[in-house]
């Protein structure tokens, strides 16, 4: 898969202004942006990083520039949030898309391993897609868990965080220059352990619509937090509530930005 | 550190003390949190509230300046309770009769009289650790800068070796630097005692070597530290200084005292990032490139030596460090400084340094990790050290006696004063308070004070506070919390305008000569 | 047109994170961790995250400075060193070597940690060179 990705991006770096992917160098991987005559052997596909952004970036730093990228199942569609966010335009991007291995699949418990190619004017995909994985089995068990034990388990999992910023850092679909996790209105600043749960559930809050399931925050979490885990439960909640799936249909506009009116609410859940 | 980082995570046990862990040193913090959630148990003994101890299984606070007298309660303890490793004191180690003889009397109830500790609080702190398969000891400088400093780090590593926790994976005595290359700085010769990797200057052979290596005589007179070059700078005895990447006038003790000192001086240069609060005073200041626009390597606190890469060109005309002392040297006509790059100066260090011996860029590239001693090309290097035996062969146990601080309070000066870092800003400040995100956090000195001290003192509504010890004063903010004991107060040193150093005392360790920042005595009032 | 990611040592504390500055034609715009490091394995605390913000701050000293009837002022190299290099040589030769002291650093790299405590003790002559470990 590898070299027929490398391939395609050498073919298409010919007409594009360059390909963002992951670069390996004695230094390590990063992403990069690769240029005609840059050397494609050093394009690598592990670890993962979130390239969305870096597309977002560059596409807001060189108007004019058309890019291409080389992106899994969770960077396409943290790439289709971004698009209805305004953060990232579909005509001048192109898309290498690649289909995850099964293994892969697992590690991230991820329903969608193969990028959903279709909203893009311009894509190909490499590698067979594999069947998605099931869900982390920690969803289910906090199902069971009473209200009480509930707020203790995220008391004592909260209570590691070191307010790093990280997980919002890293991940591919926070932009904002003004984050609402930095107002001292809503949190205050300079104490750690951050506030409970203010810290935290703004940060869910502003997930609901928007988590596309990459699972990056956790890596980039120093705690070992199971962010994803409260992501989880609050995607479901929405999906259930108004049908809504972040990451997964480029022609619905994010929920909050619709009227009531408009908005696709199953009238009975609603309830 | 005897140990590497992520061993932290299978350690049993991880005693903690004088290191606010999960601040200042956030991924051995979350480190020692995993541990703990693979099912180690955690002690920290700290006069403060920390992150760390919030989730530890026994949280200790000891009266600042009181830890040779609580560690040696823990011996005691262990002692007495049959749980010491016999075996390993018989084969590892010897002076343990001194230890036996030193720690007797301390036990838990008159370490409680002297620290505060409640007894059983100490005994169940002692059978946690001494009981645990791999113990890991950490502390930072709230051990070291003491008058007692050495008496305190020897005493730490009189604990693990009564328990045999030494020279194995997730076990050891590890002090934690503070900053990115002190371990490096201190490796690489920058001390007055000895050349790079700990050879003594006193050494007729090491000496020889160097002389013979530099093409030159050297001085093989012990030299002077920085509190001394400072101390002297107020005498006249030294003329000049040449200060690179140091900030001693926010850094130092009793920066008042230090900075009418270095004004004496004839001469001071400054190399720096930024004009600092010492390149202010210098006669010349010369603008150094940052971590970001040169290579070379830095040393983490676990002997892990790593490659620094440049992602920009130096800023204006800025220079790297390493080239503005050796356009410097040939400016003074000295042989020896024609270096190409840090490549090449790293090939003279493995030359001439045993414990370095096997580096070279190439081979610390594509991310090889390689820990100290690592002694030649082949060597794998040292995760973990003292694994068979000590490097002096014998451990040695050092019976110690608690000694009190050299300040105590009195009735002008009643609260103790301890300062420290915080996760939002490093060490002076010159980098972290120039970044928007971590002065957002924190962008003002403050003091820690508990309810009732605050109390006593009248402090409501508008909380500005004048602080003063016998040396100075500064007017900041408090922050009125119970996550400080009563009659502590604590701040962070990281503001050069509200400087905690321009109280702190001067008083030092007689071996280490580090100043005591950890205890002095101070007054605080509204204003 | 250019981005790239330089990997690098994280400038603070003694963990020694290695962390990747993202640079867009020469400024360097962010952050991203290491995925492949055995430290931060992908994190990184805030100071971390925050490594490249002072680097291009306009309090950057850009030109040598030298002091002139009490103020500093903007010098050449040249003309720095040329003054350094003077008057470290007179106190030298009129006080004895002891009376110069250095400081290294803890921020400087190996390698010129290494060069300075040899430019104190091979150069001026003196073993009084020491930094800020104990502070
Ligand atoms: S990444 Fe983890 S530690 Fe950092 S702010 Fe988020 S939850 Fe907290
Ligand atoms: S990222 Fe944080 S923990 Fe890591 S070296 Fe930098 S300051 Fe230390």
């Amino acid at each position: 898969m590898i070299q027929e990705i490398r391939d395609l991006v050498s073919e298409k770096l010919k007409k594009l202004d360059g390909v963002v992917a992951l670069r390996k160098t004695d230094q390590g991987t990063a992403p990069t942006l690769f240029q005609e005559g840059d050397d494609v052997s050093q394009l690598v596909l592990e670890p993962r990083y979130p390239v969305a952004k870096t597309v977002s970036k560059l596409q807001k730093r060189f108007k004019d520039a058309k890019f291409g990228v080389v992106a899994r199942g969770c960077d396409t569609r943290a790439l289709v949030e971004m698009v209805k966010r305004h953060q990232i335009d579909p005509d001048r991007l192109y898309i290498v898309g690649m289909a995850c291995s099964e293994e892969q699949a697992e590690t991230c418990y991820c329903a969608e391993p193969a990028p959903d190619l279709d909203p893009w004017p311009e894509a190909d995909l490499v590698g067979d897609p594999v069947p998605g994985a099931p869900p982390n089995p920690m969803v289910a068990e906090y199902e069971n868990l009473s209200r009480e034990e509930r707020w203790d388990f995220w008391n004592q999992q909260f209570t590691k965080c070191i307010k790093c910023y990280g997980c919002r850092d890293i991940c591919p679909v926070c932009f904002c220059d003004a984050c609402s996790l930095e107002d001292p209105l809503w949190v205050e600043p300079g104490l750690l352990v951050p506030d409970f749960p203010m810290y935290h559930l703004i940060k869910a809050m502003h997930m609901t619509t928007r988590c596309v399931a990459c699972r990056q925050c956790e890596t980039a979490c120093p705690a070992g937090i199971p962010l994803t885990v409260l992501y989880d439960l609050i995607r479901k909640d929405v999906g259930n509530l108004i049908g809504y799936i972040p990451g997964a249909d480029a022609d619905s506009g994010p929920p909050l930005s619709l009227t009531l009116a408009d908005a696709p609410i199953d009238s009975e859940l609603a309830k | 550190m005897t140990n590497s980082i992520p061993e932290f995570e299978d350690a049993k046990c991880v005693l903690i003390t004088g290191s606010n862990t999960s601040e200042a040193h956030p991924m051995i913090g979350t480190r020692i949190m995993r541990a703990k959630e693979k099912g180690a148990q955690v002690i920290v003994v700290d006069p403060r509230t920390t992150q760390m101890s919030m989730m530890a299984d026994l949280h200790l606070k000891q009266q600042p300046g009181t830890d040779v007298a609580w560690l040696n309660g823990v011996m005691q303890v262990i002692i007495s309770e049959g749980l010491a490793d016999q075996e390993f004191i018989k084969e590892r180690t010897e002076g343990y009769e001194d230890l036996e003889a030193a720690v007797e009397k301390y036990t838990p109830e008159y370490v409680e009289e002297i620290s505060g500790i409640p007894a059983e609080q100490l005994r169940q702190a002692a059978k946690m650790y001494a009981e645990a398969e791999r113990a890991s000891i950490v502390y930072a400088m709230g051990i070291t800068q003491h008058t007692s400093g050495v008496d305190n780090v020897l005493s730490c590593a009189n604990l693990a070796m009564l328990t045999g926790n030494v020279g194995r994976p997730s076990t050891g005595v590890n002090p934690l630097r503070g900053q990115n290359n002190v371990q490096g700085a201190c490796d690489l010769g920058g001390l007055p005692n000895v050349y790079p990797g700990y050879q003594s200057v006193a050494d007729p052979e090491v000496n020889h070597k160097f002389e013979e290596a530099w093409e030159t005589e050297l001085p093989d007179e012990v030299g002077l530290t920085v509190v001394e070059m400072v101390e002297l700078a107020g005498t006249g005895e030294v003329k000049a200084m040449y200060v690179m990447g140091e900030n001693p006038l926010v850094a130092d003790a009793d920066i008042n005292h230090a900075r009418e000192s270095m004004k004496n001086l004839d001469f001071l240069v400054v190399q720096d990032l930024f004009l600092s609060e010492t390149a202010e005073i210098a006669d010349v200041v010369l603008p150094a490139a940052s971590y970001a626009e040169k290579s070379g390597t830095f040393t983490a606190t676990d002997r892990r030596v790593q490659l620094v890469h440049p992602a920009i060109d130096p800023v204006g005309e800025s220079k790297p460090d390493w080239e503005i002392i050796q356009l410097l040297a040939e400016k003074m006509d000295a042989p020896g400084f024609d270096f190409a790059s840090p490549e090449e100066i790293m090939d003279e260090i493995a030359a001439l340094t045993p414990i370095y011996g096997g580096f070279s860029h190439k081979r610390l590239s594509n991310g090889n990790v390689l820990h100290w001693p690592c002694l030649s090309e082949d060597h794998p290097g040292t995760p973990y050290l003292h694994k068979g035996t000590f490097s002096r062969g014998l451990g040695k146990f050092h019976g110690i006696d608690f000694t009190e601080p050299a300040e105590s309070t009195d009735e002008t000066y009643p609260l103790i004063l301890t300062t420290g870092r915080i996760m939002f800003h490093f060490h002076t400040g010159t980098m972290s308070r120039r970044s928007e995100k971590l002065n957002q956090e924190v962008s003002e000195a403050y003091v820690e004070m508990h309810p009732k001290d605050a109390e006593q003192i009248g402090l409501n509504g508008e909380k500005k506070v004048k602080v003063s010890s016998r040396r100075g004063e500064i007017k900041l903010a408090a922050r009125v919390t119970d996550r400080i004991k009563p009659g502590v107060v604590f701040i962070p040193f990281h503001f050069a305008e509200a400087a905690a150093n321009a109280l702190t005392n001067s008083a030092f360790d007689p071996i280490a000569k580090i100043p005591e920042y950890k205890v002095c005595a101070v007054r605080v009032e509204a204003v | 047109m250019d981005y790239s990611n330089t990997q690098t040592i994280c400038p603070f504390c003694g963990c020694g994170c290695a962390l990747n500055l993202e640079v867009v034609d020469g400024e360097i715009v962010g952050v991203l961790p290491a995925n492949d490091h055995p430290v931060g394995r992908g994190s990184l605390c805030i100071k971390g995250w925050n490594a490249h913000s002072f680097v291009q701050h306009e309090d950057r000293l850009k030109t040598p400075l030298i002091r002139e009837d009490g103020d500093l002022r903007e010098a050449s190299w040249e003309e720095a060193l040329e003054l350094v290099a003077d008057k470290l040589g007179s106190i030298k030769s009129e006080h004895g070597p002891d009376a110069v002291g250095v400081l290294a650093s803890a921020k400087c790299t190996n390698e010129e940690n290494y060069l300075l405590q040899k430019f104190s003790r091979a150069v001026i002559g003196t073993n009084n060179v020491d930094h800020c470990a104990r502070l």
